[in-house]
């Protein structure tokens, strides 16, 4: 072992260490800001979070996010104040109330009615077709003409 | 055969609802702020002297105008506003109030050198502060707040010549107060 190998041996365990304990001491103010601005819709670009935007309007509102922190108000208040500013759009997850239940109902009823759509058509296929959606029953002798010619036809493939 | 017209029912809702949507315009968000008590606040003035607060113009109705020296249709707004500082100067009733915000006061100092100094003024609001707490998406937007500080309407984009006889001058004459 060479000084090289033991440098690259501390270094593959030092590095993960180091990343993993940078996380550690996140500040425990920074991670609200981030979180508060991960669920924030970035106003001037179209579905982007507000941490995650470079638009300045963005980051000024991250700015606002972490004067309000450090301020030491409650997280739902600060989503309260952009949402009382900007309303519904704001909020990257839609509020649950009023007209937003039919947003988070439907794709569940739509669920719901392919469930059941896909039941009633199990149980026609195993009752048997409908009648009125069966062949005429072949008439005695026709099968058997029927089959010759299959095998005929087949016999002209060449495969 | 009934489920292929169900399904052609659907499918044809579906198209119906996305032709719809196709014609909002993403810029346009109605302002929950409307009809709310007007956010106060106080700044700079743009032109050096003392410093300017919204509250200490209650009483009156105030146009407040956010712009910025690096917005292109607030250059096309501008005339407009010019024309109606000259038109309302002489009312007792009505006040503009510039908000100009994410800029520097060189910025916006060379904007109004170059496109004509109103008589009404202007806050400076450099990390737009002011702009955010009044949910300000871009610029030139403007509120129309009454005389108890509320605010009645929210212009998205430039004003428009006509916009004070048409909007904002009917709102001032019925009664002039809340709706409530």
């Amino acid at each position: 072992m060479n000084t090289l190998h033991w440098s690259a041996a501390l270094l593959l365990f030092w590095l993960p260490m180091a990343a993993f304990g940078a996380d550690q001491t996140e500040d425990a103010d920074e991670a609200r800001v981030r979180e508060i601005a991960l669920g924030l819709r970035c106003a001037v670009c179209q579905n982007q979070p507000v941490y995650e935007s470079n638009s300045e309007l963005a980051r000024d509102m991250v700015k606002v996010i972490r004067e309000q922190v450090k301020q030491g108000r409650e997280s739902d208040a600060i989503r309260r104040y952009f949402f009382d500013r900007y309303g519904d759009y704001i909020y990257l997850e839609p509020v649950r109330s009023g007209r937003n239940w039919i947003l988070w109902g439907a794709p569940f009823l739509g669920l719901l009615a392919g469930v059941g759509g896909l039941l009633l058509a199990l149980g026609r296929w195993r009752r048997g077709a409908p009648p009125g959606d069966s062949l005429p029953a072949a008439a005695p002798g026709e099968e058997e003409t029927l089959r010759a010619r299959i095998r005929r036809e087949l016999d002209r493939v060449e495969l | 055969m009934g489920w292929k017209l169900t399904l052609l029912g659907v499918v044809a809702g579906i198209l119906f609802l996305f032709a719809l949507g196709l014609n909002n315009d993403p810029r346009h968000i109605p302002s929950p702020l409307v009809d709310r008590p007007a956010p106060d606040f106080a700044g700079p003035a743009l032109d050096g002297g003392d410093p300017l607060t919204l509250s200490a113009l209650r009483g009156r109705w105030v146009l407040v105008n956010f712009w910025g020296s690096w917005c292109v249709s607030c250059v096309a707004e501008h005339p407009y506003l010019l024309e109606l500082d000259r038109q309302t100067r002489s009312r007792n009733d009505f006040v503009i109030l510039g908000v100009d915000f994410k800029d520097t006061v060189d910025g916006g100092r060379a904007f109004l050198a170059r496109h004509g100094t109103p008589s009404y003024r202007h806050v400076v609001d450099p990390e737009q502060k002011i702009a955010i707490d009044w949910g300000v998406f871009g610029a030139p937007e403007s509120f129309l707040v009454d005389p108890e500080g509320r605010i009645r309407l929210k212009h998205v984009g430039p004003l428009y010549r006509g916009w004070f006889e048409r909007v904002a001058l009917p709102l001032m004459t019925s009664g002039g107060g809340k709706p409530s």
